[in-house]
């Protein structure tokens, strides 16, 4: 079985995928001092204050749960940066899923993470219903839901004071509220819902890496004593040679550079290299294993129903191009993570471009719901 | 005059022709280089040869300029060049959506599609254009409009001869049923087009054309036979096929692939809710399995679809088999070869690798002997029979 996707943290993916706008604490000022920490509890508390129907701060939901990225927020943030922080949280509401909290103190994210995880289920639900407009879909905050599961007796009792009621200062979502119990679970899981992860595994079917043998190469000689080896200077200025295992091609330079295609792995293109590397040091050249590099990683799989592949490029033309008088396939060049999709009317998705594998795995959820969005005639 | 500029003709021409062109007076065409010039040349020639109205003619000319601003475009081959004229027109024609296809365009221009191909894909990233797609409903009308069936001649026995609007309509409409069951996506338009032309033609005279074979059609009508149509041609008989069992009226009738052409009116009229019935999507084929399972159970109170369409369907105890799916026809097909699942590599890339298994590569100084005489006698036997 292939290595299954790595969960990534919502804080790695954020730190992944931008520069986040906002400066990381440790590089400010140093420890604050002790009134702007009180300043920081009492606006807080006055916030908890004015929505009753929120956990109170001494539930055990302030337990900090740091981000296992090692981001540790301490409160040593400029007051503004904290205000702009709070309205951007406070004004976009339907938006939690974009919002970088990771470098606010826990203490302090309270409150907008329980507005957000009553949000963040209502968005992943209309997320897995309808139509996707945008080609990336930011994975559910992980942390949040579990500290919502956690403590699954006050929120469900938020749940039934807010939406109800409807007069208070929580905004009602426009959905209704979820009606499926919270399951219960042990803190430190991360869970994804169900509804988001597609299931399907895409296959790594090739890797083309590239490798530095630091030394000049004779290719005739090394045609000449290599029986796995052809070279054809007319036709192609290096030397093509083939192991057996693992099943992989190497173009091999004069200069000494190395092409290596056809592994199904990254470890097994790295052995395959070293390998090579091993026959032409055999041959008598002083070959050196420099800078092995994994240049390109193809991955395939199969969503096992039928795409209807002129209304996808209706609906997200900036990023696709289907020409059925050129290609029968669809090419959607997608943006984050950089990847071109070959997307087919049966359902079968070839991903390439990737440098590492994960962003085959990434690539392909994120157009999984956008496929799942056509498969209705 | 403007013999300073670019073209540097004699003095003596400026007599021989009195009127002297704008272009040629102002020098707005001495900035710009002789490949340029005859690019943009080709590039109105090809829209007054399509008869294009004359605005597309300034929108293409517009890109082939924006293209040749790019160093790559300035550098490529003149083969590239050539071809780039064409893109321009086509991308023009697609934004207006004046069906104009790839395969017309290279044909006009002698070009190859694979080079056709990756110039289009090149000019359109390059330009950051929005191409729309081709619209499938204008290439029906311009393409039916091109066979030469409509008035009688000495290829075309009377018989033969169409109502244009008549087979226009009824080619529509087989289209736009190709398009619902998967026919059409993925795939080239053109050649569905011909064989529901083809289709269209032969059910409004069944008697009279049933004879008539696909490719004696085309000869007749004047148009090249694309190589796919046949295989679209049975492709779309066979969803007729499966929409007559679902008309009373045509199951007792066991109809097969010629005999289904005379119904095909029948089947175009209701066509919305053959297909509906004719075919379930794999969940919607379970759920509504259930459905009719439970509607049974309970006796008289019949959901309201069987009601409605009790008219068309036929009684309960004779509707056939489960429908088949509507998937397109390379789902339906069975995998060519069942792909085994990888097995698991425990592979590490930093195993020892051990001498034996490199030196299976190499070659012992015995086969190095012999490979070097066996070459040196290829060489010998090559310059024997090419003498210098």
């Amino acid at each position: 079985m292939a290595r299954a996707p790595r969960a990534l943290s919502r804080a790695q993916l954020q730190l992944n995928s931008r520069a986040s706008p906002f400066p990381p604490p440790l590089l400010t000022v140093g420890p604050p001092p002790m009134e702007e920490e009180q300043t920081y509890l009492e606006l807080y508390l006055d916030q908890c204050a004015a929505q009753d129907d929120l956990a109170p701060p001494g539930s055990p939901l302030l337990s900090p749960i740091v981000p296992d990225d090692g981001y540790i927020p301490n409160t040593s943030n400029s007051e503004t940066v904290f205000n702009s922080h709070l309205q951007e949280v406070k004004g976009a509401s339907g938006h939690f899923s974009s919002v970088d909290l990771s470098f606010l103190p826990d203490e302090l994210t309270q409150e907008s993470k329980d507005q957000s995880v009553i949000r963040s289920k209502q968005d992943i639900e209309e997320n897995c219903k309808t139509q996707s407009q945008q080609s990336r879909l930011s994975l559910p905050r992980e942390q949040d839901m579990g500290l919502g599961l956690i403590n699954d007796s006050t929120l469900s009792k938020s749940h039934s004071q807010a939406y109800p009621g409807d007069a208070d200062s929580v905004q009602p979502s426009p959905e209704k509220p979820n009606s499926t119990p919270l399951m219960s679970i042990t803190p430190m899981t991360p869970v994804t819902p169900v509804s988001e992860c597609s299931g399907i595994v895409p296959q790594l079917q090739n890797i083309v890496s590239t490798v530095n043998l630091a030394c000049k190469l004779d290719l005739k000689k090394i045609a000449l004593h290599a029986k796995n080896a052809e070279y054809n200077p007319k036709r192609f200025a290096a030397v093509i040679m083939r192991i057996r295992e693992p099943r992989t091609t190497a173009l091999i330079f004069s200069s000494g550079k190395m092409v290596c295609t056809g592994a199904k792995s990254e470890e097994q293109s790295r052995l395959a290299a070293r390998k090579y590397a091993r026959v032409v040091q055999k041959l008598g050249f002083p070959a050196r294993f420099l800078d092995f590099k994994i240049q390109n990683m193809v991955g395939s799989c199969d969503v096992r129903f039928p795409i209807r592949l002129e209304g996808l490029v209706l609906t997200h033309q900036q990023f696709s191009s289907y020409e059925p008088e050129l290609f029968p396939g669809l090419i959607y060049r997608m943006v984050k993570p950089r990847i071109v999709l070959l997307i087919f009317v049966s359902g079968k998705v070839v991903l390439t471009g990737a440098k590492e594998r994960s962003e085959i795995y990434e690539a392909f959820e994120n157009i999984y719901p956008i496929l799942k969005g056509f498969k209705k005639a | 005059m403007s013999a300073a500029g670019g073209q540097g003709r004699p003095f003596l021409r400026v007599f021989l022709a009195p009127e002297v062109t704008y272009s040629r007076s102002t020098g707005e065409n001495d900035q710009v280089s002789r490949s340029q010039q005859r690019g943009l040349r080709r590039v109105r020639d090809l829209c007054r040869v399509l008869q294009l109205p004359s605005t597309f003619e300034d929108t293409a000319v517009a890109y082939y300029q924006q293209a040749y601003r790019h160093s790559g475009i300035r550098a490529a081959r003149l083969q590239k060049k050539e071809v780039l004229v064409g893109c321009c027109v086509l991308i023009t024609c697609r934004q207006h959506n004046w069906p104009l296809t790839m395969g017309t365009v290279c044909a006009l221009l002698y070009a190859d599609l694979d080079v056709f191909s990756g110039t289009y894909m090149q000019i359109v990233k390059l330009l950051g254009l929005d191409v729309p797609s081709l619209c499938l409903a204008d290439l029906v009308k311009t393409y039916c409009s091109s066979f030469r069936l409509f008035q009688a001649s000495p290829s075309v026995p009377a018989k033969y001869v169409e109502d244009k609007e008549k087979m226009l309509s009824r080619t529509l409409q087989l289209v736009e049923l190709a398009d619902e069951t998967w026919l059409v996506t993925g795939r080239h338009p053109l050649p569905v087009i011909t064989a529901a032309t083809f289709l269209a033609w032969q059910s409004l005279q069944p008697s009279h054309r049933l004879t008539c074979s696909l490719a004696r059609f085309c000869k007749l009508a004047n148009v090249d036979l694309p190589y796919p149509a046949s295989s679209r041609l049975q492709e779309l008989l066979s969803v007729l096929l499966r929409m007559a069992e679902r008309l009373a009226w045509l199951q007792v009738l066991k109809l097969d692939k010629r005999s289904v052409v005379k119904h095909i009116g029948d089947l175009l009229q209701h066509r919305h809710t053959l297909v509906r019935k004719a075919f379930r999507d794999g969940t919607a084929e379970m759920e509504a399995g259930e459905k009719e399972l439970r509607g049974r159970c309970q006796g008289p109170e019949q959901g309201k679809e069987e009601v409605a369409s009790s008219s068309l369907d036929l009684p309960e105890g004779k509707r056939p088999a489960s429908p088949t799916p509507l998937l397109p026809p390379c789902m339906l097909k069975p995998p060519k070869r069942i792909c085994p699942p990888p097995p698991v590599s425990t592979v590490t890339g930093d195993e020892n690798i051990s001498d034996s298994e490199i030196e299976q590569y190499l070659r012992t100084p015995q086969e190095i002997k012999d490979f070097e005489k066996a070459q040196a006698a290829r060489q010998a036997a090559r310059s024997v029979s090419n003498p210098p």
